[in-house]
């Protein structure tokens, strides 16, 4: 009886899961039929898909997503190292910590976005410029929940493992990265988000491919079909990045209860 | 004899009034529904005030459009653009109806109309203004084959695209044979200035970087055929000229006006001083004027001539076989030129300027 009320429940947020976004696509459908908007400035969810399978067939959609999704899992990948470092360091040590802190903090405030510019001047329009900005966007929402997670370490820890006498590594191996886990995966899910965003917005500066350029290129050519298979294909990649670390976070989350 | 109706009133009172009331009907039939007429132009925020470009800075200084449109009952609205992305937000703007005309280039407005939103040209806006390619000042690249496989900043859908097109398909590249970077005028400068690009393609602002010895023209198309000139023309929404054809003729006499006094080679100097408020010294809109393969006043010229319509079967046809557009745009369809001739002839400017081969006619 049990398991039956689970699978009915189960299956109750299975549905609710995919109300918001059939009602979103009736919204638009409705929209669009009503005429509120002219045609070539919202197209309906049928050109929408007929243009996003021209894209798929043609291969044309397949290799803007192949070079964001490079861009993204290179940046990210030496965003995340670098910034675990930092915050690692600037969690155990405060000297690190008060150097660093002040600059630390007042970049953080800023936008990525608002250092494009600046990038392209210092690192051109090619590929490491766009890694850069990636690479950036994941770096402060790492080290700052890196250096929370330390932080969050008790004291008792320590004092236990100077006590064994570990070595640095062990303290780094068995007490730091299983007790910072946790609240590092919650501050990668955040960085991943964002570094997707800021990566499409900068493809849409400054590139030759990507999604965030074949959106800026479909608006200058006034094809908002484009633009939208665009704004469709970045949302569901967001989803799906978010979708699977909260499935790693969950996972690991078990294994800890355990 | 007795005038008057049961209640006393003549009845030649009454009469007045049927005919007012009659005569009110015609003349509202008569007139253009629209109350305002909304018209785009490139403009500049010089010192915190707003300058527009071209003809449509001298129709604003006339001040005889804004007085012709008030007698009718018409607010003229002057709807300011920035150079940084002309083509896509005018062509935004037809397509949501919030302006009526525009000043704009080639090759978004066929984009636009490939796109299915119609527009027509009212007044051609003369022959064109010259494209420039762009070096570092210390490249060694002399021409475009020095050029090959290099990095090249082009804002793709702008009109000079079709001009640097034309250069690229005469030297027998094609734009696969060059690393093209998308990027706006601004950052295609900034781009050229850090050394991120091997060259830079855009309008008069060319000048300016060498001024500023960032740059190096290499090529202009003051050297080029005429039609390689990029293209602007006063452009209509084609349901408003069809709804309101006293507004749209009013508005094309004022441009006509406007290019008149402009084509006098004694107002060049005045011209440069109206028509420059977009944060050019002086000095660069002379040397894009100077020794040009067309002469001061032709150069205004508002003629329907084959020049206009070659150059956008050109456009549409590049656009096409570049891929740009997806469906064909007839450009022939394009022209509207009853107000041009119309202007023409009410400013008694008939011989003024001569067509190139052969003038379009419209009724």
């Amino acid at each position: 009886m049990k398991k039956i009320r689970d699978l009915a429940n189960s299956l109750h947020t299975n549905a609710l899961f995919f109300v918001s976004p059939i009602l979103l696509l009736l919204a638009w459908a409705w929209v669009c039929s009503a005429g509120i908007f002219p045609e070539q400035i919202l197209v309906s969810p049928a050109g929408v898909y007929q243009t996003a399978h021209e894209l798929w067939g043609s291969g044309e959609l397949q290799s803007h997503l192949h070079d964001s999704l490079y861009r993204l899992v290179l940046g990210f990948a030496i965003g995340v190292l670098l910034g675990m470092v930092f915050g690692v360091l600037m969690g155990l040590f405060k000297p690190i910590d008060a150097f660093f802190a002040p600059s630390f903090n007042a970049l953080r405030q800023v936008p990525t976005i608002a250092f494009i510019p600046m990038l392209v001047m210092i690192f051109g329009v090619e590929e490491t410029f766009k890694i850069v900005v990636v690479a950036k966007a994941a770096f402060f929402p790492i080290t700052m929940a890196t250096y929370d997670a330390v932080k969050g370490i008790p004291r008792s820890y320590f004092e236990v493992s100077k006590v064994y006498q570990l070595s640095h590594f062990s303290l780094v191996r068995h007490v730091i990265l299983p007790a910072t886990v946790p609240p590092i995966l919650t501050g990668l899910r955040l960085a991943l988000g964002r570094s997707w965003m800021v990566l499409v917005a900068a493809e849409l500066i400054a590139a030759d491919s990507g999604i965030g350029q074949m959106m800026e290129m479909g608006r200058q050519m006034f094809r908002i079909d484009i633009v939208l298979v665009g704004v469709l294909v970045t949302g569901l990649i967001g989803f799906l990045l978010d979708r699977s670390l909260r499935s790693v976070e969950t996972h690991l989350g078990r294994w800890q209860q355990s | 004899m007795n005038f008057s109706v049961k209640n006393g009133t003549p009845v030649i009172a009454w009469l007045l009034v049927g005919f007012a009331f009659m005569f009110g009907l015609l003349t509202d039939a008569n007139a253009d529904p629209a109350k305002e007429v909304r018209i785009a132009t490139v403009a500049y925020n010089v010192n915190g005030k707003i300058g527009f470009n071209g003809t449509a800075a001298i129709v604003e200084e006339q001040g005889w459009l804004k007085e012709e449109l008030k007698k009718q009952g018409v607010t003229l609205t002057w709807v300011p653009v920035t150079a940084q992305s002309v083509g896509v937000t005018i062509n935004e703007g037809f397509a949501n109806k919030s302006i009526d005309f525009a000043g704009y280039g080639d090759l978004p407005s066929i984009i636009l109309n490939s796109g299915g939103i119609e527009t027509r040209i009212v007044v051609p806006g003369g022959r064109g203004n010259n494209v420039y390619l762009v070096v570092p000042p210390n490249s060694t690249a002399k021409t475009l084959a020095d050029l090959k496989g290099k990095r090249i900043a082009l804002h793709r859908g702008r009109p000079w695209e079709i001009a640097f097109a034309r250069y690229v398909a005469a030297s027998g590249f094609k734009f696969s044979d060059f690393k093209i970077s998308n990027l706006n005028p601004g950052a295609g400068a900034a781009a050229l200035a850090a050394g991120n690009v091997d060259a830079f393609v855009t309008l008069s602002d060319a000048y300016q970087l060498e001024d500023k010895k960032v740059g190096k023209i290499i090529w202009s198309t003051k050297s080029a055929a005429q039609d390689w000139k990029m293209r602007a023309e006063l452009w209509g929404a084609k349901d408003f000229i069809a709804q309101n054809p006293a507004i749209t003729q009013i508005i094309a006499t004022a441009y006509v006006r406007a290019v008149y006094w402009t084509s006098q080679e004694e107002h060049l100097d005045d011209y440069l001083k109206i028509a420059n408020q977009n944060g050019q010294p002086e000095n660069v809109f002379r040397r894009e004027y100077s020794n040009d393969s067309v002469p001061w006043k032709i150069r205004w010229s508002p003629l329907f001539d084959d020049l206009v319509l070659d150059h956008y079967a050109n456009v549409a046809q590049y656009s096409r076989q570049a891929n740009l557009i997806r469906k064909d745009v007839n450009t022939k369809q394009l022209f509207d030129a009853r107000f041009l001739n119309a202007a023409i002839k009410e400013l008694k400017l008939e011989g003024y300027w001569q067509p190139r081969k052969v003038a379009l006619k419209g009724a």
